[in-house]
């Protein structure tokens, strides 16, 4: 289960401060698929942020499988991030250094889990069997999300956080990204929570929190 | 730790350009470096080899007693022992008379292995086996002397009237530029002079081979007895410049290195900041603080040690064509007493020169690494990948 409780956040802007969020609260059960909806600049990626630890809230806390994740220490949310934590974002975000095949294989070095047979499995689940050794700037922008949602599940994480993953990709390709992520994550037992602003997306999803000027509409 | 060398490796290989670049940098400095250390240590030996070779040898042996042969000295890196007997006299050519100390020598011997025999301004050396005197240009001077004329010799103090002058025809006249070869100085065949007198010996030994060992040499055959002394010992004015040639060859070391890590330090933040979205994606999937720093330094240390290992390849190969061929420094060494003899220069490889300028630049590269590690490692992996 992953609790949301209050979580607020404010930036400092040149135009005084910018309130991202405001007093959201939710809770997603294991294994759910979660959708973030709003407009650009609504606070869906500062929710996101907040989520993946990525960023602390100035206030509430965001428990994740009984752990207030903003209370560990920084190397423990490192640590934190890397067992249970799987992040896909809008542009991919692939090493470019590294081939479609070791993109994949680097969380499962860092976590220390069987590389080759996970690897491989991966990549023909994702449909790029035959790409292994490419490197990153040879695939398509669809090609390049499969991989990176690819790498997001390698090592099985128990959240798999996605920023608008849809959001460079035409319909089709964004809907079938879209369906390959919640299927797999079904059968992984993964709780899904992804950002879009595409309600076609927000229709799969098992829940929805719609933001507003940081706010959760539903809650007001 | 292999993981973090293979992504270090990859990354390295992966950005090719300015992998290129950096290890242009380093590559070029040790090799420049390693030829000039190289340099440093041919300038050392040209220095040794002119002082030495002049005339007095790299040990001098004195009063060694006659009944002491030569060949006793031969040994391993010994190239040649010169027989010398030192006789105090008077010359007397005309109405003149001027004490000087008469050196018998081997005329062939010298012409192998010394060099002052170069350095006759008018005439020419002694031959073998005659009554042939090589003088000073300041005792010609001073006593009228030219090639062709006949002077005669007396051993012992001026006053000593039983000794009857032998004569002695002068056959060259030389200028070394040493003061104690050039003045009261005149050279004879050693077989003209008394040989129940004891002599000196000018050990020649190979060039880089150790004193010490020669003498160890001359101790096993019970010859420790004698007075033997290095060339440090008699020209400690010499071995000073040495000391001082490699202090300050290490200081150019040192501050090339400052200067060269401050460019790599320059180039390799570059290096980052241009792929500092691959370290902010790292962190977010869980990299951690300690394994940035350590990918960092792998990616450093690996194109430091390619780089040096090259850098040591092209040293060594620039080197030995120099070795080869020698550099002439003549022109600016003509005046110089320390070349005297020759103003050529050969470059030499030794473990300070070949391995100095490598060691150096790993040294100073783990500090140009601390800049880039603390860019990447304070940065949160959100405004890495914000681009702020």
């Amino acid at each position: 289960m992953i609790e949301v409780e209050n979580i607020s956040k404010i930036y400092p802007s040149g135009r005084g401060v910018v309130k991202a969020l405001s007093n959201i609260s939710f809770a997603a059960p294991k294994g759910s698929t979660f959708a973030i909806a709003g407009k650009s600049g609504s606070g869906k990626t500062t929710l996101l942020n907040c989520l993946g630890g990525l960023e602390t809230p100035d206030t509430g806390s965001v428990n994740c499988f009984g752990i207030d994740i903003h209370k560990l220490s920084k190397k423990q949310l490192t640590l934190f991030q890397r067992e249970n934590l799987g992040f896909v974002f809008q542009f991919g975000n692939l090493l470019s250094f590294l081939t479609i095949a070791e993109n994949i294989a680097f969380p499962l070095i860092l976590n220390k889990k069987e590389v080759k047979r996970r690897t491989a499995e991966l990549l023909e689940k994702v449909g790029l069997k035959d790409m292994a050794t490419a490197m990153p700037f040879e695939l398509s922008g669809g090609e390049m999300q499969r991989v990176a949602f690819a790498r997001a599940i390698a090592h099985s994480p128990k959240m798999l956080i996605a920023d608008e993953p849809t959001a460079n990709l035409d319909t089709e390709t964004g809907n079938q990204l879209v369906k390959l992520m919640f299927s797999q994550a079904k059968e992984e037992n993964c709780t899904i929570i992804l950002s879009t602003h595409d309600k076609s997306l927000i229709e799969l999803a098992d829940r929805v929190v719609h933001l507003l000027d940081g706010k959760d509409r539903n809650s007001e | 730790m292999i993981f973090w060398v293979k992504t270090a490796c990859l990354f390295l290989i992966r950005s090719r350009r300015t992998s290129i670049v950096l290890t242009l940098m380093v590559l070029s400095a040790v090799s420049c470096l390693i030829f000039l250390s190289s340099l440093a240590m041919g300038v050392n030996d040209s220095m040794i080899r002119n002082s030495v070779g002049l005339f007095s040898g790299h040990i001098a042996g004195f009063n060694i007693p006659s009944t002491i042969k030569k060949e006793e000295f031969s040994g391993n890196s010994i190239v040649n022992v010169l027989k010398r007997r030192y006789v105090k006299g008077s010359i007397h050519f005309k109405d003149r008379v001027e004490m000087i100390s008469m050196i018998g020598i081997q005329p062939l011997q010298e012409q192998k292995t010394s060099a002052f025999w170069k350095k006759a301004t008018k005439g020419r050396f002694l031959k073998e086996n005659t009554n042939e005197i090589f003088i000073s240009e300041s005792i010609a001077k001073g006593m009228g002397l030219v090639c062709g004329d006949t002077l005669g010799f007396s051993p012992g103090p001026l006053s000593d009237s039983d000794y009857q002058p032998k004569d002695f025809i002068v056959t060259g006249i030389y200028k070394t530029g040493i003061d104690q070869l050039d003045r009261g100085i005149a050279f004879c065949d050693i077989r003209a002079i008394k040989s129940d007198t004891p002599w000196n010996a000018a050990v020649f030994i190979e060039d880089g081979a150790k004193m010490d060992r020669v003498l160890q040499q001359f101790n096993k055959k019970n010859l420790n007895h004698l007075n033997f002394k290095t060339w440090k010992q008699l020209m400690p004015d010499l071995e000073q410049l040495i000391a001082l040639n490699y202090f300050s060859m290490s200081i150019v070391i040192v501050i090339v290195f400052i200067i060269v890590s401050l460019g790599i330090t320059s180039a390799f933040s570059i290096f980052i900041l241009k792929s500092i979205r691959e370290y902010g994606i790292m962190k977010v999937m869980g990299m951690t603080t300690k394994e940035t720093v350590v990918l960092l330094l792998w990616e450093v240390f690996l194109i430091n040690i390619i780089a040096s290992f090259l850098g040591m390849i092209l040293g060594v190969i620039i080197v030995l064509i120099f070795q080869n061929i020698g550099i002439d420094l003549s022109g600016y060494t003509s005046h110089n007493q320390y070349f005297l003899v020759s103003g050529v220069i050969y470059p030499r490889l030794t473990v300070y020169s070949l391995f100095l300028p490598p060691l150096s630049a790993l040294f100073f590269s783990f500090p140009a690494a601390v800049w880039p590690a603390l860019m990447v490692t304070r940065k949160n992996a959100v405004d890495i990948l914000r681009g702020n």
